[in-house]
């Protein structure tokens, strides 16, 4: 548990600081020193272009993490939305949100954003949506799922009895209760979101050159597999680490509310 | 029973209806004028207007969005997919082209990933929190967070480039379908031996099991006919998720291995902007998945009796 929170603490500070640390500029081409072996000048050596390999890592960082962050959110609000929508809403609303929901989460989520964001061309702004209209579902089942079963609830009854609107209802009696679960879904979501930018980016259709971005780093590694494969080993190196120490808090996350839940129906029943 | 087929066979045709235009409204809103795309792709040099207004006029494209998606529709309907707005070839025997390169690749890759799971998840759930448990459960973590890509580069590198065993690029023998069936076929492992292994585990604690015990059912028994259907629930499920992680997988392993199946068919018509090719493979997807989930409601109702009755 421990150590979870120190890597991911770790990478949180490599996102936020580390293009202040990085020892070159991730973009300065430098043909002399190209494809140069890790040593003291270069600390993971240099790509086809002479670029420093580390600095690029640590300013991919910002955007494998940054945008990954900034796509799961997004998904948060929009599933959320959606969720209390249909826990709300009545069984007509319930059933046509959520058949729309099931018709989004039967389609393989990332052959979706691969044609969103190939159609719509590569780019920033093609990525966040593609990744984003993709990848609400689960939260929204999530959402609607507490909601529903809060529904009846004294306190719920109440609120509707005493004439609050649905929308405060939603905002102060289904959000709080809400939180917990989503938090975790939202840590699946993020480590799926990095895999998500570095796939789209390694199939080109990401982030752009010269940008430095792990998945597209992988694509331009790729090529010199045979003379250089270190130079392919970092990146994706990179995006087992974060994913792996997402995916691991997310656990410790759903292990110790777990064990709240049935603290607190120890206490009540 | 007659009301449910109803509401499953209504929730296809709305999830069908319902890619068919995203997909299209997509493609028609999408940036740059599309007539322009093709008449690059199929001449390959700057084109004068009159050239980019007759591809227009050819494709169907200077109609307007609802006349252009029922001339787009209305030949689906009747199972003709077009031409290639590239080519000028149809998208059909391309396609099927395409798809025998894809169906031989994800069937060895699911039974990769069987064959690795289920033993291992067994034995893991024999003894939980033993070595063996420990080391199932690290290796299926481990395997969530390695991307395809990546796993598919690593295995390219120690097979093919430095041992020099296996083949790697292209599809021109049967052993080209081994290195990507194993990248494909170690992620599905990984996500299955957990799910597998919780299912074990979850079927083993329903109060029912200590009474069959001490009534002196023999454990192997038990083991077959009432925790092993227990457990089948939660991995009908994932294999239904996992064939969606098997068709993205395809996509991302068939561009590293440049495989020529239905992953490289769509990166290529992508890039090439060739819509009907597109617009196949999304269609094909969607009625895959829709298939596919009535199969598996279906198997639901087979295999757990309080589904498909009153209340479900």
């Amino acid at each position: 548990m421990r150590s979870v929170v120190v890597l991911v603490t770790v990478f949180i500070l490599i996102a936020v600081a580390g293009p202040l640390v990085a020892p070159h500029d991730p973009t300065a081409i430098n043909i002399p020193d190209r494809l140069s072996p890790p040593g003291a000048a270069w600390w993971l050596g240099t790509d086809a272009l002479g670029r420093d390999i580390l600095s690029r890592l640590l300013h991919g960082a910002r955007w494998s993490l940054g945008l990954a962050f900034l796509i799961s959110l997004i998904g948060l609000i929009i599933g959320t939305a959606v969720g209390l929508a249909a826990a709300l809403g009545g069984k007509i609303a319930d059933w046509v949100v959520m058949r729309v929901t099931d018709s989004f989460l039967a389609f393989p989520e990332l052959v979706a954003a691969v044609v969103i964001a190939g159609i719509l061309g590569g780019g920033v702004g093609s990525l966040i949506l593609a990744l984003g209209v993709t990848g609400w579902m689960r939260y929204a089942r999530v959402a609607r799922g507490i909601g529903l079963s809060l529904g009846t609830r004294g306190y719920v009854v109440q609120a509707k009895l005493a004439g609050m609107s649905t929308l405060s209802i939603a905002r102060w009696h289904y959000l709080p209760s809400l939180l917990p679960s989503l938090t975790v879904v939202w840590t699946g979501m993020f480590a799926r979101a990095i895999l998500g930018i570095s796939a789209l980016g390694f199939l080109g259709f990401g982030v752009q050159p010269p940008t430095a971005e792990w998945g597209t780093m992988l694509l331009d590694a790729r090529i010199h597999m045979r003379s250089t494969p270190l130079q392919m080993i970092w990146p994706g190196l990179a995006v087992v680490l974060c994913v792996l120490a997402i995916n691991l808090a997310g656990d410790a996350l759903r292990d110790a509310l777990a064990r709240r839940e049935d603290q607190s129906s120890a206490e009540t029943g | 029973m007659i009301l449910s087929a109803a509401g499953v066979l209504l929730r296809a045709v709305v999830v069908l209806t319902g890619t068919a235009i995203a997909t299209f409204a997509l493609l028609w809103a999408g940036p740059g004028d599309p007539a322009l795309a093709v008449a690059m792709a199929r001449y390959d040099t700057v084109v004068p207007a009159e050239v980019i207004d007759q591809v227009r006029a050819e494709a169907g494209l200077d109609a307007g969005f609802w006349p252009a998606f029922w001339n787009w529709i209305g030949p689906l309907l009747s199972g003709d997919f077009g031409n290639s707005s590239v080519t000028g070839r149809p998208v059909w025997p391309d396609l099927v082209a395409a798809i025998s390169y894809t169906v031989p690749l994800a069937l060895l890759g699911l039974a990769i990933g069987l064959g690795i799971s289920v033993p291992l998840a067994i034995l893991a759930a024999r003894a939980p929190g033993g070595w063996l448990d420990r080391f199932a459960v690290a290796i299926a973590s481990l395997g969530a967070a390695i991307p395809a890509y990546w796993l598919g580069l690593l295995l390219i590198l120690l097979f093919a480039v430095t041992l020099a065993w296996l083949p790697a690029m292209g599809a021109r023998t049967p052993s080209h379908v081994i290195l990507p069936a194993l990248t494909l076929g170690l992620g599905v492992a990984a996500s299955l031996t957990r799910i597998i292994r919780s299912g074990i585990l979850e079927a083993r604690e329903q109060a029912f099991l200590p009474a069959f015990r001490r009534r002196g059912v023999a454990d192997r028994a038990i083991g077959r006919d009432h925790i092993a259907p227990h457990a089948a629930i939660p991995v009908i499920t994932v294999i239904g998720l996992e064939l969606a992680f098997l068709m993205e997988g395809a996509v991302m392993v068939e561009v590293i291995f440049s495989r020529p199946g239905l992953g490289s068919f769509l990166v290529n018509a992508i890039e090439a902007r060739d819509f009907p090719k597109v617009q196949a493979v999304v269609i094909l997807a969607a009625l895959l998945f829709v298939v596919l989930n009535l199969l598996i409601d279906l198997l639901y109702r087979a295999i757990d009796p309080r589904i498909g009755g009153q209340g479900a």
